[in-house]
């Protein structure tokens, strides 16, 4: 029982660390119809600047944190601006966004084998990871927890500027119909920018708590990729849907790994997307492609 | 005379090798309502998206107010432009109140975009009585009156449509024309591109017609009505 309830809270936590991931993907995906595979790079330069600031900074990780949130939002606006624009503007064959998506994260991860070294390295114990009893129902670690809260909070803020804010409007039209938001006098480019650069601020704080569980190195961002099945399962270019196919991914392999066998993880998590490709391609909440002209 | 509101001169489209639009000129004077008619393929679309900045201009001008309008679509709406596309385009999983405040995105003043809202419910109660509903749930003709609320929530000076009767039945059109002319009364010009020429001659002070990319006659739409290459090309017979 105890084993169980401790799995649960894992599975839930870890569960919403990709989610914080994989509405990035979905955001993107919305208006764009590709799956920007660069996001993982995103998260990479996240954490990259979360650890440089706090070992040169000092052990701030409100500092540290906003600067990894502002960067790597920043970096996913360039990344937009220099990879995709151009062939956006040129043709609508949303391909050549994915093949220079896969580009991009070839070329960031690079950067930082250059820069940074591929050496792994453990954050400053900014974060706390020491047990909490629950109730004495249970232990789990406080960083479980802690993760579970941050990235529930960003979800909010999330929903609530896609919902309430003018910006969050045009989003929503513009993941309807692009090309007639251009009309209504949205400013595309604008937009554009705007969506990358949330999907890069929350792609960070995905990366902080991952550089936290896994340690940090240039190729953390290959996890994106069981987000990135998140997404897929949850019916990409729907955020509940990124949210709801995270935490039933989180909560598979934790369970799996809980009560089988921590190496058939993997093999549970790619299962899931094999069997919702044959089931429904769409996923849980994806629109049909066919509203998509 | 007054500078017109609208002077595209010698506008050029081209889609590749295809050229749409060979050196189109025409203007579109404050107060009035303009119709363009044409046959599909014409470049109807093409000389509204060309406005627009939806579609690049090859060459030409294309002169607002006295002054070039901007090459971005965006831009183009910030200058008091406003276009109802083709086929409705509305933002199916948006309300209906939502897909109007979408068409008032560029604006700032809250109150008088409250005030212009109540003006577009005026205009179209039906909207008003669906505000809350997915826009995607509103048939044809009410679709068609969110799409004309919508471009009208910019306050545009210049409204323009494309082709607003396709697709609609006839007592639909007739009710949309009848609040075009409205619309058009408060203060609104109007440009509009219709295949149904009859009723856009009927509706418009004048008119242009568009044959494979070059305006090949003009004048004032009564005159058009009678004209026997226009009636013998785009209004069939008249009844008697």
């Amino acid at each position: 029982m105890g084993t169980l309830a401790q799995q649960l809270i894992n599975g839930i936590s870890l569960g919403s660390v990709y989610a914080l991931i994989a509405v990035g993907y979905s955001l993107v995906y919305s208006i764009l119809l590709f799956s920007n595979f660069a996001h993982g790079g995103f998260l990479v330069i996240g954490g990259y600047i979360c650890y440089y600031t706090l070992t040169v900074l000092g052990n701030n990780i409100w500092v540290a944190g906003g600067l990894s949130l502002l960067g790597a939002g920043i970096a996913a606006v360039l990344t937009e601006r220099i990879a995709y624009k151009p062939i956006r503007e040129r043709t609508n064959i949303t391909l050549y966004l994915l093949i220079a998506s896969l580009g991009m994260s070839i070329v960031i991860e690079n950067i930082f084998v250059i820069v940074a070294g591929g050496r792994f390295r453990a954050l400053p114990p900014v974060i706390p990871t020491n047990p909490v009893h629950l109730f004495g129902l249970t232990t789990t670690s406080a960083f479980d927890l802690l993760s579970l809260v941050v990235a529930f909070v960003f979800l909010t803020g999330l929903q609530l500027f896609i919902v309430k804010s003018k910006w969050g409007l045009a989003i929503r039209a513009a993941a309807f119909d692009l090309k007639t938001a251009g009309l209504m006098g949205i400013n595309v480019n604008l937009l554009i920018s705007i969506v990358f650069f949330v999907a890069g601020m929350l792609a960070a704080v995905g990366g902080i708590f991952l550089s936290v569980r896994y340690t940090l190195y240039p190729q953390l961002g290959g996890i994106t990729i069981k987000a990135f099945v998140a997404a897929v399962v949850g019916g990409l270019g729907s955020l509940p849907g990124a949210v709801v196919g995270s935490l039933i991914l989180g909560l598979a392999e934790m369970l799996t790994a809980g009560f089988i066998s921590s190496q058939l993880r993997d093999l549970v998590v790619f299962s899931l997307l094999v069997i919702t490709l044959l089931v429904k391609p769409t996923g849980l909440f994806g629109k049909k492609p066919t509203e998509k002209v | 005379m007054a500078e017109p509101l609208l002077s595209v001169q010698n506008l050029s489209v081209t889609y590749g090798v295809i050229r749409a639009l060979h050196g189109v000129s025409m203007e579109v004077r404050e107060g009035e309502i303009v119709c363009v008619i044409g046959a599909n393929g014409a470049g109807k679309s093409t000389l509204l998206n060309a406005v627009m900045g939806v579609v690049r201009r090859e060459s030409g001008e294309v002169i607002f107010d006295g002054k070039p309008l901007p090459r971005r679509s965006y831009q183009v709406v910030a200058q008091g432009v406003s276009l109802v596309p083709e086929g409705r385009r509305i933002f199916s999983p948006l309300t209906v109140h939502e897909n109007l405040m979408i068409g008032a995105f560029p604006r700032k003043d809250m109150r008088q975009i409250e005030e212009d809202l109540e003006w577009v419910y005026g205009l179209f109660p039906r909207l008003q009585e669906r505000k809350d509903q997915y826009a995607g749930t509103l048939s044809g003709g009410e679709q068609q009156m969110l799409a004309i609320g919508r471009a009208l929530m910019s306050r545009p000076r210049l409204l323009l449509l494309d082709e607003p009767s396709l697709g609609l039945a006839p007592i639909l059109i007739r009710d949309i024309f009848k609040e075009l002319k409205r619309i058009n009364g408060e203060g609104v010009t109007i440009l509009l591109v219709e295949q149904n020429a009859r009723q856009a001659l009927m509706l418009s002070n004048r008119g242009y017609v568009l044959q494979t990319g070059r305006i090949v006659l003009q004048g004032r739409s009564q005159d058009l009505l009678v004209n026997p290459d226009v009636t013998a090309a785009y209004l069939g017979k008249l009844k008697k």
